[in-house]
């Protein structure tokens, strides 16, 4: 089991959209980042198009409002500060032609099955 | 002026102007700065750090002294309790 506390709050969010949709890009961020301050322990599940938005050439270039307000990267490092944990798996990779190489540090790789049992073992899964 | 029975702030952490979430996310990182027993005084604007520090509080278990408006600034006091 990923969880690192089974006593704590756990919730798992889910973000399935990327780079072409950046208005949602930011959200989950937020609201992870209000839960890990909540003393909950926080994951994000990066599928379908959600594994680019943690490209490392990507991250500095675009914000939920665009031009205006703060980069994506300003959203991560505010969440895996308060030690919120950033998961993909290898097939959303593959369909974004990407690799871990490609990521900022710190992306930790799962598999379904793995997705599966936090999500059944969290005391919330909420996706976007 | 705080009223008599609030008790002064060890510690004021001035968030007026900053948005969702981020009044949230500095104090969590400012109380756990405090001894158990010490009080932060919150300063925000953002219109919904009400409810949110009531949850906060609730969640985490430290004690939200008070919360009061004075014109657009939300005052709240919390003490660290663990």
């Amino acid at each position: 089991m990923m969880w690192a506390d089974d006593s704590e709050t756990k919730v798992l969010y889910v973000q399935t959209h990327g780079v072409d949709d950046p208005g949602r890009s930011a959200t989950p961020f937020f609201l992870a980042a209000s839960a890990a301050a909540m003393e909950f322990e926080v994951m994000i599940y990066f599928t379908m198009y959600g594994p680019s938005l943690l490209r490392r050439d990507v991250v500095d270039k675009i914000g939920p409002k665009g031009d205006q307000g703060q980069p994506l990267s300003y959203f991560i490092e505010q969440a895996t500060a308060l030690g919120v944990r950033l998961l993909v798996c290898q097939a959303s990779l593959d369909l974004n032609d990407l690799a871990m190489d490609d990521l900022i540090d710190g992306v930790e790789m799962i598999g379904g099955a793995t997705f599966n049992d936090l999500a059944v073992s969290a005391d919330a899964v909420i996706s976007f | 002026m705080p009223e008599p029975s609030v008790p002064a702030a060890d510690q004021v952490l001035d968030c007026t102007g900053l948005a969702c979430p981020l009044p949230v996310v500095k104090t969590a990182q400012a109380i756990k700065g405090l001894a158990p027993g010490q009080v932060l005084e919150l300063l925000a604007t953002d219109a919904g750090v009400e409810p949110d520090m009531r949850a906060w509080s609730s969640r985490t278990g430290n004690e939200l002294l008070s919360i009061t408006k004075l014109g657009d600034v939300f005052h709240i006091l919390i003490r660290r309790v663990r």
